[in-house]
């Protein structure tokens, strides 16, 4: 029998539970009572003993997600792409949009481990792919507002579409890394930044397309295209390719050349993608 | 068993003094009223103290005790326990009154909501950071109800997608908040300060109801309910969470966030 009480947080007598207070309540099956009647029913040293031991088995299990996450989610690791400030991400727009002034490309480095992207524009960071990715399906479902095609469904399979698209390709190029068997620090997450950068461009094109139609789309997107066929060359050539093509000796040797092969193959699949995600949302 | 009593009462007054007239009569009925409130009331009492096998005060009589017998009971014991509340308030008023009134015991504090809601509706004022520290989701809920019952005035019922992408929505925000910030932020402090920051997309729904937003006009004015509700919650944000020189990376998911319902009232 719910009482009505435990549903809200108790601000009278404990500020600082939170929602901490609010599954060990949910989790006892037993009444939580209030303060009029705790004299009633704490008096029953079976509720209390109960409200004790649910209280301590949530925490319990706090405890244990707290301790285990880092197992499946590397959190610390996560959390140097999210050091962000409105600085970079301005840079770092301007950047994906127009990458042909760009010199320094290298990513610095601080006793051995790079720096926060706060700090350095060439680092790659999560925050912006998220917020593209998002964005994409937002506008995604303003595209089919706009053409009477909206229900609150469709944004659901537009994300799960997306996000397919984005596991598919990640897996296919650590598929094709790992068979052409080339030490790189291109690590996963850094892997996903890079891939996640392209939506960016293709908020853009949509956008665009909205309001000028589909002349102003292709301009858009063909040019949003180019830019991140160029960034993404740049910067894959500093992580895949052997340190010494990457200054530019060219070295021959089929290990480079399919090295560079990659990274066409992957910075090429971009517009491709771009296109493909995009086309059915402008009429 | 009230009723067996009251016919009794009902058979014995008329033999008392029918010639005395209504006065007489009425009288005794409310004396019997109370007879059977008394005696269902020690009934109960007797019936409590069982299942406890404690000594009880008489105001813990008044706590439901249908949380211990099984449901088929609630409705019959539910009304010896409003009258037994009834004949206290009259006799023994002391433990009545101690009992604190019902919003306080929910804990919901209807100043603290319209202060909350004061400081949602003017984005330009500066927050201060302790104003999240209780977190209250009673507003909150109050606004995404709001929030539904306007849209459903306008022809769309989807209370299910309200709550669900309210959910999850503050499920990303608050993993993104605690992944940016150094200090970490509870899913309630994120839930509470995102739902009091719906109060102006309520706004915009209940515009939708008079006329389609479907237009420039309505793009525009949506546009600038989706800023107005993210400046208000990334500034209360900000000021709790101490971060520097990212306001508009806070507010621009939840700008996202926002969005979302927008959709939703818009099409």
């Amino acid at each position: 029998m719910a009482d009505p009480h435990q549903f809200f947080d108790d601000t009278s007598s404990a500020p600082s539970r939170g929602y901490g207070g609010q599954p060990s309540h949910g989790g006892l099956g037993y009444p939580s009572p209030s303060s009029s009647h705790e004299a009633a029913f704490l008096a029953d040293p079976m509720s209390n003993m109960a409200m004790a031991y649910g209280s301590s088995l949530a925490a319990h299990g706090k405890e244990l997600v707290d301790k285990n996450i880092d197992r499946f989610i590397p959190v610390t690791k996560l959390k140097y792409y999210f050091a962000v400030d409105t600085v970079y991400v301005g840079k770092k727009l301007g950047l994906l949009v127009f990458p042909y002034l760009h010199q320094d490309w290298e990513v610095q480095y601080q006793q051995d481990t790079p720096v926060a992207p706060r700090f350095d524009i060439n680092a790659p960071d999560l925050y912006i792919p998220a917020m593209a990715f998002i964005t994409y399906i937002l506008v995604a479902g303003l595209a089919l507002g706009t053409q009477d095609r909206f229900s609150p469904d469709l944004l659901g399979l537009q994300a799960s579409s997306a996000l397919a698209w984005l596991t598919l390709e990640v897996v296919a190029i650590l598929l094709s890394l790992y068979l052409v068997t080339v030490n790189t620090d291109l690590t996963t997450i850094d892997l996903v930044a890079f891939l996640g950068y392209k939506y960016v461009g293709m908020i853009g094109g949509v956008l665009v397309g909205l309001l000028f139609g589909k002349i102003g789309y292709y301009v858009v997107l063909g040019w949003c295209c180019v830019s991140i066929f160029v960034f993404m060359i740049r910067t894959l050539r500093l992580k895949i390719l052997a340190q010494a093509a990457a200054e530019g000796v060219p070295v021959r040797g089929a290990r480079n050349q399919l090295r560079m092969y990659l990274t066409m193959a992957v910075a090429a699949a971009q517009p491709l993608l771009m296109y493909w995600l995009t086309f059915h949302l402008v009429r | 068993m009230s009723g067996r009593l009251s016919t009794k009462a009902g058979e014995a007054t008329p033999s008392q003094g029918r010639g005395s007239g209504h006065k007489r009569q009425r009288e005794p009925g409310l004396t019997q009223i109370r007879r059977a409130a008394c005696l269902s009331r020690r009934l109960f009492i007797i019936l409590w103290s069982r299942t406890q096998a404690t000594e009880q005060q008489h105001p813990s009589s008044s706590v439901p005790p249908d949380t211990f017998l099984p449901a088929s009971y609630a409705g019959q014991l539910f009304q010896p326990a409003s009258n037994s509340g009834y004949y206290l308030h009259s006799s023994s008023d002391d433990s009545f009154d101690e009992e604190p009134p019902l919003l306080e015991e929910l804990g919901i504090n209807f100043d603290h909501i319209w202060q909350k809601t004061l400081t949602v509706l003017n984005p330009m004022k500066p927050a201060d950071g302790s104003i999240m520290n209780e977190t209250d989701l009673t507003g909150p809920i109050l606004f995404c109800v709001a929030l539904g019952a306007t849209m459903l005035m306008a022809g769309k019922a989807q209370f299910g997608y309200v709550y669900g992408m309210s959910a999850i929505g503050c499920l990303v925000i608050h993993t993104l908040l605690n992944l940016m910030s150094s200090a970490g932020v509870s899913y309630g402090c994120v839930a509470s300060v995102l739902g009091y920051c719906l109060l102006p997309m309520v706004i915009l729904s209940s515009c939708a109801i008079f006329f389609s937003l479907q237009g420039t006009l309505g793009t525009v004015t949506a546009l600038l309910i989706i800023t107005w509700c993210s400046l208000s919650a990334s500034k209360i944000f900000i000021s709790a969470l101490a971060m520097e020189g990212q306001q508009l990376l806070v507010a621009y998911p939840c700008a996202l966030f926002y969005g979302l319902f927008a959709l939703l009232t818009v099409f």
